[in-house]
């Protein structure tokens, strides 16, 4: 079997909430079954008692906080510039529920 | 005046100096810009307006002898991206065509504090995914050396503008190697600073422990001036180091005596003859500087490829999941409701390979796969830095050339893994956080320009840059203008 296949693109359009045209799972199903036997040449290196690299930085590695007070931020107004569609100072969506 | 064969260092004197006035060297290059965009394809915006006051404001300023930036009258080209106040950033995608930035990057707002003046929005691959910028959803960028081929990506547009001296500096942002091989490409010099040297703060994140910030320009010297402007702390990225900013321009070097150079010579056999000679001609004019060269071993990077593809792409899975439709960007006119507004806005918006991306992404972090794909890269991850660390603890900088191959017709690349491949001497300096800088290295038979790269251990960003500039001024391939841009107008 395929290691990565029909099921799987299937899967992950919902998990990552693309919804695909049909005409493009053909391409990208071949796509990735390339691209995943690719990467699956990771499986050959010995990695035994090797830890995961969590944090890429050697010369900073402490946890970066701040004092809990409230700083300057951007007005509502101009956050609300870019949404597609408001309606009295708030986002506006299509509806969440059906009737 | 030829302004256009100036380096941004010699522009700002001229100006301080009151031998061109800042509104002058506005209405020079914005026209160059007017005259080329169209064959170049570098800028998807030009910012006429803004350029045009803020070069008024100098003028003024320098009039009235007041203390002025240190990138003073010089044009620099932000990669659209990375957002500049006020002005629409869409990251070439058909998702952010209306998105207006609500404020700059720290990186926009340092560079425009030290009184550079922004001419404009350069093309990029979509959110910076590729390696030609023919992923750019709106038209692609092509190469001023030889307008059939590419300038390389995802940074395409900002490369091809500085190598067509449309501008004389640029910012790119490098996840995998997308400053270093456009650069190469273009015959012009890209720095990728260590992870956290540049503020990220300001722009839109693609693999958040790969990215980073840092400029392209005609020449090493612009590099540093640039850097220190750019190489700064910010409280709005908490990754942005908290070290104070380098020196680069009074340490630049000459020469590169007492210097020890590591060439991973295993691990680059399989180069082509024609990029093997041009990288070991590079190699011999170090050691007439005085190198001492060495071999290192990063066989390991064979794999980086592979653990690239599973970190960016997991990484770009979720960054990427915040363009929902919901709060900004394009949302679909077909959605009827609130699951459809997700689905359709980002099958509507993304572009394939963004898609791709996202979707790869999604896969090796799924249930199942994780422990195999992501957490698999990440070990291999820390065996990359490992070699690296051992490499290092023989020798003061890493030397490979940036990519295989010179620039390469568009089209050239159908399959996915053949276009990834080309970025295997870049990604391991992002895989392990490390500066690294591409420098002109001549030219391959067909007059396409090879490009050199030094990488240093993390924080040596400033040698990096005087080791390249050793080099560059021994060998002047970066003073070199593609002859269909060698002319004013």
């Amino acid at each position: 079997m395929e290691k990565f296949n029909y099921q799987n693109l299937e899967d992950l359009q919902k998990l990552a909430r693309i919804q695909l045209k049909d005409e493009e799972k053909k391409d990208l199903l071949e796509s990735l079954q390339k691209i995943v036997e690719y990467i699956d040449q990771l499986d050959s290196i010995d990695t035994k008692d090797v830890a995961c690299c969590n944090h890429v930085s050697q010369v900073q590695n402490e946890n970066v906080v701040r004092d809990d007070v409230v700083g300057e931020l951007l007005s509502r107004e101009t956050l609300l510039e870019n949404a597609p569609d408001q309606i009295g100072g708030m986002i506006r969506t299509p509806p969440i529920m059906q009737d | 005046m030829d302004l256009y064969k100036l380096s941004a260092y010699e522009l700002r004197n001229l100006f301080l100096d009151k031998k061109v006035k800042a509104t002058e060297i506005t209405e020079y290059f914005l026209k160059r810009i007017e005259k080329n965009n169209k064959k170049l394809g570098a800028f998807l915006t030009v910012l006429s307006e803004r350029a045009m006051q803020k070069a008024k404001e100098l003028d003024q300023k320098n009039a009235e002898n007041k203390p002025m930036g240190r990138l003073a009258g010089v044009p620099i080209a932000i990669k659209d991206n990375t957002h500049i106040e006020k002005e629409i950033t869409t990251c070439a995608s058909q998702f952010l065509t209306n998105y207006k930035a609500p404020f700059s990057a720290t990186a926009v707002k340092l560079l425009e504090e030290q009184d550079a003046i922004l001419v404009g929005k350069t093309n990029l691959d979509e959110f910076a995914m590729g390696s030609s910028n023919e992923n750019s959803s709106f038209y692609p960028s092509y190469n001023p050396w030889n307008l059939d081929c590419t300038p390389g990506g995802s940074s395409g547009g900002s490369a091809s503008a500085v190598a067509s001296r449309i501008s004389l500096i640029a910012t790119g942002s490098d996840t995998g190697g997308s400053i270093r091989q456009p650069s190469a490409f273009c015959g012009v010099v890209g720095f990728k600073p260590t992870y956290g040297r540049v503020s990220r703060y300001g722009l839109v994140a693609f693999g958040s422990s790969l990215d980073q910030i840092g400029p392209i320009a005609t020449n090493v010297k612009d590099i540093g001036l640039t850097m220190e402007v750019l190489g700064k702390h910010c409280p709005h990225d908490a990754m942005s180091l908290e070290f104070p900013a380098e020196s680069y321009i009074e340490n630049l070097r000459e020469d590169l005596s007492e210097i020890t150079v590591g060439v991973p010579w295993h691990f680059l056999e399989s180069l082509n003859k024609e990029a093997h000679d041009n990288f070991v001609q590079s190699i011999e004019t170090m050691k007439s500087l005085g190198a001492n060269i060495i071999d290192v071993n990063l066989d390991i990077l064979k794999s980086s490829i592979a653990v690239y593809y599973i970190l960016a792409t997991a990484e770009a899975s979720t960054n990427l999941a915040r363009f929902d439709g919901i709060r900004y960007g394009v949302r679909s006119k077909d959605a009827k409701n609130l699951e459809e507004v997700y689905d359709l806005s980002r099958d509507q918006g993304f572009g394939y390979e963004v898609k791709k991306r996202i979707l790869l992404g999604t896969y090796v972090l799924s249930s199942g796969f994780q422990e195999a794909f992501y957490k698999k890269a990440q070990k291999v991850r820390t065996l990359v830095i490992q070699s690296f660390d051992a490499a290092f603890s023989n020798c003061d900088c890493i030397c490979m050339p940036t990519a295989p191959i010179t620039s390469f017709k568009l089209g050239t690349f159908q399959d996915p893994i053949g276009m990834y491949l080309q970025d295997i001497f870049t990604i391991s300096a992002n895989l392990a956080g490390l500066p690294a800088i591409s420098v002109p290295s001549g030219f391959d038979k067909d007059n396409k320009p090879f490009g050199l790269q030094f990488l240093g251990p993390q924080l040596h960003d400033a040698p990096v840059v005087s080791y390249a500039h050793a080099y560059e001024q021994a060998t002047k391939f970066s003073s070199k203008i593609p002859p269909l841009f060698d002319k004013e107008f």
